[in-house]
């Protein structure tokens, strides 16, 4: 079997997941996902188990400070094998350094002293740069005008729109030349990811509309024994 | 000398099925696996997703006809000749079932989302096929020119 193809039974058996912002669930769901992705060989499932382990904000320890992020991240980025993942998880822990500092610098935070409150190359540059709106990095980053701008606004829908969208575009450009490789395995998982958080959005409005109805209808029935009770 | 040569001409006898059978096997499991998880994904149309993997198998069978063209007392004349026409035909027949199966796996995965570009999906396996014909065609042309 050629490389190029390993994973043809597995990416054939994967639901297409169509556009981001159309989606209104994810296309199987994470068990089926998990149980689908046990036909990927040993080494490359624990390359995609350290990617969700530095990618999914699910299984970050949030009471861990900044310091000590970077430095997991640091310890992990190097053992993972696949220069392709590796450099998958590089390009996103970067965007979230950069998306940590337009928010600190909007809660009014001053410049970082050090180089330890972010993860990757432009971490230095953007100390240096602080004060100017895309960092000097606007040319790398065409995104980071508009969610400065929609920072600005509070908009976090709209940020969250953006960076998801920023996301999905470079998956799309990734996935070229890749059809059932596993470099098509991650993009898919990542792009999973993604619609499970957008949709994931949806989901806590609507179990919130839920729990609305649920308490208007427990009133009415609460309110039912009285009515019955008269002659 | 003339023994090395006689084993040549015995390479390019059976080299032209062999190899032809070598890129089936590859082209047939790639095709195939598609087409198993595509069943896994699917709840219909599991008949012709067997029927497009095993596309990749037509290139055996034409081995094994430039074989029995090919099939002579094989001699120091006409060794040369045998050598030549069944290892190049062998090689463009394994390479076109490998290709064919990528083809027809892609055609299989692309089907399973949309199902009415099934047919169009196939256009680049049967383009595949369609060169596999050539190199068949004139093997067998060329087998009638060789001397004994």
């Amino acid at each position: 079997m050629t490389d190029a193809h390993r994973y043809a039974m597995l990416l054939s058996a994967l639901p297409d997941h169509g556009p981001l912002f159309g989606a209104k669930q994810t296309p199987l769901s994470r068990i089926r996902l998990n149980q689908r992705l046990a036909l990927l060989d040993p080494e490359d499932f624990a390359c995609l188990q350290t990617l969700g382990a530095l990618q999914d904000w699910a299984r970050q320890d949030l009471d861990q400070s900044d310091t000590q992020a970077v430095e997991r991240a640091n310890r992990l980025v190097p053992t993972i094998a696949h220069p392709f993942v590796r450099d998958l998880v590089i390009w996103r822990l970067e965007l979230r350094t950069l998306v940590a500092a337009l928010r600190r610098r909007r809660r009014g935070d001053a410049a970082p002293n050090d180089n330890r409150w972010g993860f990757g190359r432009w971490v230095a540059q953007i100390r240096r740069h602080w004060h100017e709106p895309g960092f000097r990095l606007d040319g790398a980053f065409p995104w980071l005008p508009e969610a400065n701008r929609l920072l600005a606004l509070d908009d976090s829908l709209g940020l969250e729109r953006l960076l998801l969208g920023a996301a999905w575009t470079r998956l799309e450009r990734l996935s070229d030349g890749h059809y059932f490789d596993f470099e098509a395995v991650v993009i898919y998982v990542m792009r999973w990811d993604l619609i499970a958080r957008w949709t994931g959005y949806r989901g806590e409005a609507a179990t919130q509309r839920f729990d609305e109805l649920v308490a208007a209808g427990m009133t009415a029935i609460a309110l039912d024994p009285i009515t019955e009770t008269r002659p | 000398m003339n023994e090395f040569v006689i084993a040549l001409g015995w390479a390019g006898l059976y080299g032209a099925m062999a190899l032809a059978s070598i890129g089936s096997v590859i082209g047939c499991a790639v095709a195939g696996q598609a087409a198993i998880g595509a069943m896994v994904d699917t709840d219909s149309g599991y008949g012709r997703y067997l029927g497009v993997s095993v596309m990749p198998s037509s290139q055996t069978i034409y081995g094994i006809v430039v074989m029995f063209t090919l099939q002579r007392d094989v001699t120091p004349e006409n060794a040369p000749a045998l050598f030549g026409i069944g290892i190049l035909c062998g090689l463009a027949l394994m390479f076109s079932a490998i290709r064919q199966g990528q083809a027809c796996a892609s055609a299989i995965h692309a089907s399973k989302t949309k199902p009415e570009i099934f047919g169009l999906s196939l256009a680049p396996a049967a383009i595949v096929e369609g060169f596999a014909v050539f190199a068949f065609v004139f093997a067998l042309v060329l087998a009638g020119n060789i001397p004994g």
